[in-house]
């Protein structure tokens, strides 16, 4: 996590830090209290603008997720694990949107699609061994 | 035209070679602490006008200041708060690496060897060797090294990563980004390495043939060009908006590009039996296809 970006994805670099922070909160990879790279470390690790690692982290503080203490650096928030959850929802949300226009554009019946959806959760179940 | 807001601004500025235009009436501004790239297909103006700012060259008609400076009237004060790397720099092959950057820090009373010395350690170059035994890329770190040493305002990197090998690409990118913590400095970069130039530029301008078909932050760029995907397995053919560029047509699949975004293009392409789509594009798909438009439009 964080340690870099892909400068031809088509996605904006910023949204591409940001997602890596969010993700991170929601993997549990990032938990309250701990301390985020400063900008400049970041920007040099990540080879990016220092501007757009700037606006990440007000962007994130904004919205609840990190916290910067004068002086001493950006953290994540206390909050953070109670927003985890909801990290994490959002997240599965993205992605299940993409697969729910496939599913109309494809014309699928939502009872198939849903099939399909409980198949692959039990494909993937914890302690599986022939799980890919 | 506040010297704070803007580090460099161009009003109309026209350089000619004879008959070619080679800078045709730009205006330009490139804000204060911003990482502004400057891009262009080949033989665009990029260098010329790079060369307009330093008064290498004198401008044919239209004027340009740097820092609140006019670039041909107060030419040595720019020059004291600029720092300059050009591709391929010529460096004087048989000084070593130490008299070089002692003989530069003569020219500027507010030389900083610290700061040399750290761009030149962290990859190790010899200071006795001669500048004529470097490779490509440590003769562009020195180049730059000795760019920021006497703390300028604004640095000007003509293509200054063109051609280099990755290590050295990092390199140059890592010390403009060390350079840019300074308060306010500001960074324009010209070149054609274009995944390197959207990582660190938060402003682009694009060049074509001497104009300057566009300016702009990268965010708003990346927000209003957009390439738009439309699957109509049931129908012939759709319609596509006026200004749509880069027109690929299928018989089920119609893809183009637009400049001017919205969702209300969206809903406005939406239909029961099509599925569409709004891609983002990397800056260099941004760049193709603006370039191709515009050299088509000017033919």
């Amino acid at each position: 996590m964080l340690d870099s970006i892909d400068p031809k994805a088509s996605t904006p670099i910023y949204r591409q830090i940001i997602h890596q922070i969010r993700r991170g909160v929601a993997a549990g990879l990032l938990a309250a209290g701990d301390r985020l790279p400063s900008v400049r470390e970041l920007a040099a690790r990540l080879l990016v603008n220092p501007n757009t690692v700037a606006r990440v982290y007000r962007d994130l503080e904004r919205d609840g997720l990190l916290e910067t203490r004068r002086g001493q650096g950006t953290f994540v928030s206390s909050e953070a694990e109670a927003m985890a959850e909801s990290e994490r929802c959002h997240l599965i949300a993205d992605q299940l949107r993409v697969v729910a226009r496939d599913v109309r554009a494809f014309g699928l019946s939502e009872e198939a699609a849903l099939t399909l959806f409980r198949d692959a959760l039990t494909d993937e179940k914890p302690g599986r061994k022939d799980r890919r | 035209m506040s010297e704070n807001e803007y580090a460099i601004t161009s009003a109309s500025l026209t350089k000619r070679f004879g008959r070619l235009r080679a800078l045709d009436a730009v205006s330009a501004r490139v804000p204060r602490g911003s990482i502004y790239g400057l891009m262009g297909p080949n033989g665009a103006g990029k260098t010329t006008f790079v060369r307009v700012l330093l008064n290498l060259i004198n401008p044919t008609s239209g004027s340009a200041q740097v820092l609140g400076l006019d670039v041909v009237r107060e030419s040595v004060a720019v020059r004291r708060r600029v720092g300059h790397v050009a591709a391929l720099q010529p460096l004087w092959d048989w000084m070593t690496v130490r008299d070089y950057t002692d003989f530069m820090a003569g020219c500027y009373p507010t030389w900083r060897p610290e700061a040399v010395s750290k761009v030149l350690d962290r990859i190790g170059i010899d200071t006795q060797a001669k500048l004529g035994e470097l490779s490509r890329g440590q003769r562009a770190i020195v180049s730059i090294a000795v760019a920021i040493g006497h703390e300028p305002d604004l640095l000007l990197l003509d293509e200054a990563l063109t051609g280099l090998d990755p290590i050295a690409r990092r390199e140059i990118l890592r010390n403009v980004i060390d350079a840019m913590q300074a308060e306010g400095r500001t960074v324009l970069i010209t070149g054609q390495d274009i995944a390197d130039m959207e990582r660190i530029c938060d402003h682009v301008g694009f060049l074509v043939k001497g104009r300057l078909v566009l300016e702009s932050t990268l965010d708003d760029l990346k927000a209003r060009v957009k390439r738009i995907r439309i699957e109509h397995p049931s129908e012939p053919e759709v319609q596509i908006p006026g200004g749509a560029i880069q027109v690929e047509r299928s018989p089920r699949e119609t893809v183009f590009t637009v400049e001017d975004f919205s969702s209300q293009l969206l809903d406005s392409l939406d239909g029961p039996q099509r599925r569409v789509a709004a891609e983002d594009l990397a800056l260099e798909d941004i760049f193709i296809d603006l370039a191709q438009s515009h050299m088509e439009a000017a033919r």
